[in-house]
């Protein structure tokens, strides 16, 4: 049954859509559908119905004449350099690839923040002598520093290695055409992931917006304790990025597909505001360079830790902002 | 199997035909062309359609849904003949009887 519809869908790939032309296509599929269906009860194997009805289909060139369809009316617009149909087993890879390099973007991006993470609680272990004299102040800060630059290495190493990855799908930022049974199929799916992103990133907007208040409790046991409490603070928006990534990835994938927003082909021809993902590859090694900065070069350690919530503050309301605004965009 | 291009000129009349019956359906009259020329003639998907399309613009049939349907969650579309369609299907009917006449003129057994 799938095998005609596209067949159909093949065939009508070059003609106007118009009211006409889907009636006219709707009544030969049901038309060719009732074939395959009493060909199947008459004993016909599956491939053998199909090769009958597709056999009798007859020519399309018939129908353009009947129709008076010239080539200006054929549909240049949306076909023009679509010569690449996708599959469902593209369709599939290509979904399923975003959302392991979604995954492996977040992870680097999550890196780079765990990575500040882990020097101030490397520094604060050694002003606090948790390991007595071995760790001193300047040991531990080394250390510090060099766990940092080595998870800041790996994630950029997974970037690189992650955009290298879906460099293969770059046809897709080029036209292509979907057919139309699997267009149906990918909206549906959208849909459903629409409803789990919103929860989603409300939720990350709220880590982020709530995550200051363990600093709070962690002043309460002193000025170590806020030096930790910082780490905590860290971690908590490293989860609430990780969700934006990650989700915002997938997103992403499912948009390409439907041609959706800012990959839509005629009137918002790739809009530089990227994905959520792109800026947070971005602010966030910001952020962490002028933590170093200003804590190796003005030796700021006991402020300067403020960057990393001023940051997830910012960044969740970028990230609702944006979604506010694309979403508006849909309605014109 | 007969050659589609001396049919073209009657793929209207047979459709007429079917339809002097009674009101039809895409399916059912292809399935009706190809028992009633003992399989001999099979109407494409295409030629059914562009003769449908020709035959309503010139008013010769009316389509039409059934509201109460329902197959495969789509509706067929049906046809009816019209007083117009009648009339010319008779012209039609006439026309090859006297077309008939000429070229039997020019055919003999050999």
């Amino acid at each position: 049954m799938e095998t005609i519809k596209n067949y159909l869908d093949n065939m009508f790939l070059n003609l106007p859509k118009n009211q006409e032309m889907l009636r006219l296509k709707e009544d030969i599929l049901v038309n060719m559908e009732e074939k395959y269906s009493e060909l199947k009860k008459s004993g016909k194997s599956e491939n053998e119905a199909i090769g009958i009805v597709i056999s009798e289909f007859g020519n399309i060139d018939e129908l353009l004449n009947e129709y008076q369809i010239t080539n200006q009316d054929m549909n240049t617009v949306d076909t023009k350099a679509a010569d690449v149909t996708l599959t469902q087993t593209e369709v599939a890879q290509y979904l399923e690839d975003k959302k392991k390099n979604a995954r492996s973007v977040a992870f680097g991006v999550i890196l780079c923040i765990l990575g500040a993470a882990v020097l101030i609680l490397i520094t604060q272990l050694g002003t606090d002598m948790i390991f007595g004299n071995t760790l001193t102040d300047d040991i531990a800060g080394t250390i510090g520093v060099i766990t940092l630059l080595i998870f800041v290495v790996a994630a950029v190493a997974i970037f690189i290695a992650s955009g290298a990855r879906m460099e293969r799908y770059k046809y897709l930022k080029d036209d292509f055409y979907l057919p139309s049974a699997l267009q149906s199929v990918i909206e549906e799916e959208y849909q459903n992931f629409s409803y789990r992103f919103t929860k989603i990133i409300i939720l990350g907007v709220s880590i982020c917006i709530l995550s200051p208040t363990v600093i709070f409790v962690g002043t309460m046991f002193g000025d170590s304790g806020s030096v930790y409490s910082v780490v905590l603070l860290l971690c908590i928006i490293a989860t609430a990025v990780y969700l934006f990534c990650y989700f915002g990835g997938i997103r992403e994938g499912y948009k390409v597909l439907l041609k959706l927003e800012e990959y839509k082909r005629e009137k918002y021809k790739k809009k530089s505001d990227r994905v959520i993902g792109a800026v947070s590859a971005i602010v966030w090694p910001i952020a962490v360079c002028i933590f170093l900065v200003s804590g190796l070069v003005y030796e700021q350690w006991d402020i300067n830790w403020i960057v990393f919530p001023i940051t997830g503050i910012l960044f969740g309301m970028f990230c609702s902002a944006y979604h506010i605004l694309t979403d508006n965009r849909k309605t014109y | 199997m007969i050659s589609s291009d001396v049919i073209r000129g009657y793929n209207d009349t047979i459709i007429l035909f079917l339809l002097l019956e009674k009101e039809s359906y895409g399916y059912e009259i292809s399935k009706e062309i190809k028992e009633l020329s003992n399989e001999k003639y099979v109407m494409k998907e295409t030629t059914l359609y562009s003769a449908f399309s020709r035959l309503e613009k010139n008013g010769y049939i009316v389509s039409f849904r059934k509201e109460e349907e329902e197959l495969y969650g789509k509706k067929r579309t049906y046809y009816r003949i019209t007083q117009a369609g009648i009339t010319y299907y008779k012209e039609k009917c006439e026309e090859w009887n006297l077309t008939k006449d000429v070229i039997n003129r020019f055919i003999k057994e050999m």
